[in-house]
């Protein structure tokens, strides 16, 4: 355990309950077309359910509790050009010495949250699988992290923070995990520490900057000749055309929508409830679920107007694409696809993102895997790390058995 | 029901609850030396909210804009019943005053016509003289919205017409920009020559040229720089600028929570844009929160306004001029050199006959607002003495 890591308990302040009730309280709402449905996006009744259950029902400090049986730490970590951060994590260790050191990193509109159901079994000590110890952060400016406080912090400053926050651990070592913009950093992972630290990471959102024809003749024939090659791409045009409004605002004046996410409650949660409701499969989240995600976000460190930040240093405010500057690396890649992630490629396209060296397709589950699909998500990992996997053993002296 | 008079008068318990509203805002930081680049300062907004808790008189904005001729009147919308519709009617002395429909847009409002008011209705032998009538578009300021998914160009254009006509205009000319530039595409192609003779936009912008119907044109930015610099800005406007409107047009819904429920919140959203489209226009602060408020205090809430997006584009799935023909009936088109949207002046004619075409050195999107004079003189130009559409309504020509 790295010696600089405090214990960490989520404590929100009584001060900043009472405004969110006061808040909550004042609440006004918009009328809505006759029929909408979700046509216009999230829709009245629910987001006016979710908000007076907020009101009257959630219990935060109940929440808090919960949350805070999870193994919680921060440390300082230094980033060249933008001094010190402090990070927060969970950290959660298995029985098995030898277990491999996992970095699990959420996306947005996600948190360190997303690793919860994970824990137990990827943790869990057995001749039978791998087990990992497992790290899961919160991304600056998201969560309990601090926030970078100038401009500039792009994919290569979140892959240093992620990287030292392991190395701090004593992890020299280790592997990856995650979806969603955890995905897009780990490709600056892997590009910058791919290798010496980065041994092996998998993705359960496969993407990558386009082939074009110059660079990938064959894929782009493919299109023409393979037909579910041309219909994913199809779908995601569909996709991005009808759900991509959030991305074209938050790529260019996050802070225009940050005085909307700091100071009206209920705006916050359809905003980020328009997601968690539509992209996932077949989920059925409660108020409480709900409440508790959007919670991280309203009550994080650095308020809610920060996270999005990251959209814009990404892109250079919409300028390029997320992966300016990282290439394809041939640290060992594990991929799996769902079937209701909206963001798919084609799978002939992960060859783009790094040496792939698994492959595991679902029936069932959406965006937010290690949280719908846990059991499926870990099973791929253990597959994919376990004896006679493709990546058994990548971490020297910790192949995840006892 | 028919015309009504209209006077603002925002009720105190609404005020109240502004002022509550106010007292509980929660401000987000801001990266050191952000500027403009991430959006609305924070330095902007701070300013901008302690005048609103402390100094911005509501009662004394009221008071200004009752002095302006507004009116209401029910307008039946096929498939929709009727809409209680807002309106400002400002006559000229001169009988035969040209009537003038003046449609505002999106972040805009009946209001911007407020300076053209006294230059348009102005009588002189020098220049023709305008009967104006400003329209707040339904769901916007204090028209009612529709209840019902459907209402798109068509509807909208059959609410301004139906005005027009009641109010004894059968035939009329039309000036917008933005919104009102769109749907003036819309009422020319409804209502061209029958009732709207010629119209008059600030944003003239159309879809682009197809090679093999227009390969001239089409192939211009090939050698035109002028063109070509052109065409760029729309495309920083595109990139950098309109993330907003793939939102309000695939999911006004979600964005109305947070103009209804945040008073802060739908100020940074609206003054962002009013700062970064325009010429270096000196707003005010009581100029800013008056806008503001027309859309705080709106009859159907800001909620409403934006969803003219969605609307128009079939929730993005097509552009705003999908059902509108090209019309022949006279155009005039006027260029300022701050409007987000520009495009090669000779894709203009596909928009419409272009008769008449003027460039000014200053001034973006709201020209109204930043140079009236300038608009109205394009005005007078187009339909004065000797202009090309000089006696387009029959027995009214702006001067008596």
């Amino acid at each position: 355990m790295g010696s600089w890591a405090k214990p960490f308990t989520v404590q929100v302040s009584d001060a900043d309950l009472e405004l969110l009730h006061k808040k909550l309280e004042l609440a006004t709402f918009p009328d809505e077309l006759e029929g909408a449905g979700w046509d216009y996006g999230a829709p009245l009744a629910d987001v006016k359910r979710i908000t007076e259950y907020w009101r009257d029902k959630f219990d935060w400090r109940k929440t808090e509790e919960t949350i805070n049986q999870l193994p919680q730490f921060t440390t300082e970590i230094e980033v060249e050009g933008h001094g010190s951060l402090n990070i927060h994590f969970v950290h959660q260790k298995s029985a098995a010495e030898n277990a491999i050191p996992l970095l699990f990193v959420h996306g947005w509109p996600g948190s360190f949250l997303e690793v919860r159901k994970l824990l137990p079994i990827l943790t869990a000590a057995s001749p039978d699988q791998p087990s990992f110890h497992v790290v899961a952060p919160s991304l600056p400016g998201f969560g309990f992290s601090e926030a970078p406080t100038k401009p500039g912090f792009g994919g290569y400053q979140h892959a240093e923070v992620l990287n030292k926050l392991m190395l701090s651990l004593g992890y020299n070592e280790y592997v990856y995990q995650a979806g969603d913009l955890g995905h897009v950093l780990g490709v600056y992972v892997a590009n910058a520490y791919g290798h010496k630290h980065l041994k092996a990471w998998h993705t359960n959102m496969p993407t990558y900057r386009a082939p074009t024809f110059w660079s990938n003749p064959l894929l782009i024939l493919e299109i023409f000749t393979n037909k579910a090659v041309s219909q994913t791409l199809e779908q995601a045009s569909r996709t991005w055309k009808k759900g991509g409004g959030y991305y074209m605002v938050q790529t260019t004046v996050p802070q225009t929508l940050a005085y909307s996410f700091a100071d009206s409650p209920d705006g916050l949660l359809a905003w980020i409830y328009e997601k968690l409701a539509r992209i996932v499969d077949d989920y059925h989240w409660t108020e409480d679920e709900v409440l508790e995600w959007i919670s991280i976000y309203w009550f994080s460190r650095a308020g809610p107007g920060a996270n999005v930040r990251i959209y814009y240093e990404l892109t250079g405010g919409n300028k390029h694409d997320m992966f300016e500057g990282t290439k394809w690396t041939s640290v060992p890649l594990g991929t799996s696809y769902f079937p209701k992630e909206p963001i798919r490629f084609p799978k002939s396209w992960a060859c783009l993102i790094g040496k792939v060296v698994f492959q595991a397709e679902h029936d069932k589950g959406g965006h937010f895997a290690a949280h719908e699909q846990p059991e499926k998500l870990a099973g791929d990992l253990r597959m994919m790390f376990g004896k006679g996997g493709p990546a058994y053993g990548i971490v020297p002296g910790k192949d995840g058995y006892a | 029901m028919s015309e009504q008079p209209f006077t603002l008068a925002i009720p105190d318990a609404d005020l109240e609850y502004l002022r509550k509203k106010l007292d509980v805002v929660r401000l987000p930081d801001e990266l050191d030396g952000a500027g403009w680049q991430y959006g609305a300062p924070l330095a902007h907004i701070q300013r901008l909210l302690a005048h609103w808790k402390d100094g911005f008189d509501w009662r004394k904005a009221e008071a200004e804009i009752n002095k302006l001729a507004m009116f209401t009147r029910d307008v039946d919308v096929e498939g929709f019943g009727t809409l209680n519709i807002h309106y400002l009617h400002q006559k000229s002395e001169v009988k035969n005053a040209i009537p003038l429909l003046f449609v505002h847009g999106w972040p805009g409002h009946f209001l911007e016509v407020r300076k053209l008011l006294p230059i348009l209705t102005a009588k002189s032998p020098d220049h023709p003289s305008f009967h104006v009538v400003a329209v707040s578009l339904p769901g916007f300021a204090f028209s009612e919205g529709p209840k019902k998914p459907g209402f798109e160009g068509r509807q909208y254009a059959e609410v301004l017409n139906k005005v027009m006509l009641a109010l004894g205009y059968n035939e009329y000319v039309y000036q917008g920009g933005d919104w009102g530039h769109l749907l003036g595409a819309h009422v020319a192609h409804q209502y061209g020559h029958k009732h709207v003779k010629a119209w008059h936009s600030n944003m003239p912008c159309y879809r682009a040229p197809k090679l093999l119907s227009n390969p001239f044109l089409t192939l211009e930015p090939y050698y035109s720089a002028a063109a070509r610099q052109r065409i760029s800005k729309s495309a920083k406007y595109r990139v950098t600028g309109s993330g907003y409107f793939l939102e309000q047009a695939t999911k006004p819904q979600t964005i109305g929570y947070s103009l209804a429920d945040s008073p802060v919140g739908l100020l940074a959203w609206i003054y962002e844009k009013l700062v970064a489209w325009t010429d270096e226009y000196p707003w005010t602060d009581d100029e800013v929160l008056e806008w503001i408020s027309v859309y705080w205090f709106s009859r159907d809430g800001p909620a409403a306004s934006v969803r003219i997006y969605h609307a128009l584009t079939g929730g993005s799935t097509h552009d705003s001029f999908a059902g509108a023909a090209r019309s022949t009936i006279p155009l005039g088109v006027s260029y300022f050199p701050k409007e987000i949207i520009q495009l090669p002046k000779s894709w203009t004619q596909l928009l419409g006959n272009v008769v008449f075409e003027s460039e000014h050195d200053k001034g973006g999107h709201f020209a109204a607002t930043e140079q009236p004079e300038a608009l109205a003189g394009d005005l007078r130009k187009m339909y004065g003495k000797g202009g090309p559409a000089h006696g387009v309504v029959p027995g009214r020509n702006g001067y008596d």
